[in-house]
């Protein structure tokens, strides 16, 4: 079978004709569409500040979080009165600091991904 | 003509009146129907999908650009729909090696009738890899005009080009012997 075999069988396709109801039931459809309210767009300006004060305890955690590191790790020579019990419960400490900033970091890692599908969902729906 | 009676309708209902919306889909209701039938020859099923291409574009209308043509804008986007819908529920082919059984076994030992041939034939591009089916589904739809189909499926006529040689070649190699040459009856 050669190519314009083909293209002859393919060229002679029968054309059918959609149903009497069909432009009617497409309007229907379309006149309940249109009496939906539109949907509400995203509160960018109200959001903005939030997620900018967001962002900025963000960045104030991590500071804190790695100074505290920081100082805790040199603990024994920095503050002479920790004395004895420094050495003793640093290792704890620091495990401790770390599982919370993973924590934060997870919690702050869902909210903007479950912000961002939102937008997304909005936005396709709209 | 059609081109200025849509971009009309489309400032209209733009403008809050929904009721313009019908003369777009009147116009169009043929060719989205029939094209949604090629990609899965269910009747049924091809005006639920030019049903759900109308109201896509209704919504969409304001992302018209008017620089191009509004059928071409609506060709691709309900193309776009039902390649996804397809996707989501392929149309039901039997495998390309089957294609060529003959529906009517009294044609069996003479090859098959025209209407038979251009049957299987038309079920062998449904069962075509994706890619190929689509590209000659469009072809076809568009009167063997090979822009038309690209600018449908979003793609450059290069690659459209190239998808119909293969698509082709597959249904020549597939389709066994019989569709073009009528065997001889045995003795």
């Amino acid at each position: 079978m050669s190519h314009d075999e083909i293209d002859r069988i393919l060229s002679r396709e029968e054309e059918i004709l959609p149903s009497s109801g069909f432009a009617a039931s497409v309007m229907g459809a379309v006149r309940s569409e249109a009496a939906v309210p539109p949907p509400i767009p995203f509160p960018w300006k109200r959001a903005l500040p939030l997620l900018a004060a967001a962002g900025a305890a963000l960045v104030m955690v991590v500071v804190v979080l790695v100074v505290g590191v920081t100082q805790l790790s040199r603990g024994g020579a920095a503050s002479p009165s920790a004395g004895e019990w420094v050495p003793t419960f640093l290792p704890f400490v620091n495990s401790a600091v770390i599982s919370a900033a993973g924590w934060v970091t997870l919690a702050l890692a869902l909210s903007f991904a479950s912000v961002a599908l939102s937008l997304r969902l909005a936005s396709a729906r709209a | 003509m059609s081109f200025a009676d849509d971009q009309a309708d489309v400032d209209k209902v733009l403008a809050g009146d929904v009721s313009a919306y019908e003369g777009i889909v009147r116009r169009w209701q043929g060719p989205l129907v029939n094209l949604a039938y090629r990609f899965c020859r269910d009747r049924g099923r091809a005006e639920e999908m030019a049903q759900e291409a109308f109201l896509r574009a209704y919504r969409a209308l304001g992302q018209w650009r008017k620089d191009a043509v509004f059928s071409t804008w609506l060709f691709a986007l309900a193309t776009n729909l039902y390649r996804s819908e397809l996707r989501r529920i392929p149309a039901r082919t039997v495998p390309l090696d089957e294609v060529a059984e003959p529906r009517d076994p009294r044609a069996a030992d003479g090859g098959l009738e025209d209407s038979d041939r251009d049957h299987a034939v038309r079920r062998a591009v449904l069962a075509l890899p994706a890619k190929y089916r689509e590209a000659l589904i469009l072809f076809y739809f568009h009167d063997l005009d090979v822009p038309a189909a690209a600018k449908s499926l979003s793609l450059p006529e290069g690659t459209v080009k190239a998808r119909l040689f293969r698509g082709r070649e597959l249904l020549r190699r597939k389709l066994p012997e019989v569709l073009a040459v009528p065997r001889l009856k045995e003795a």
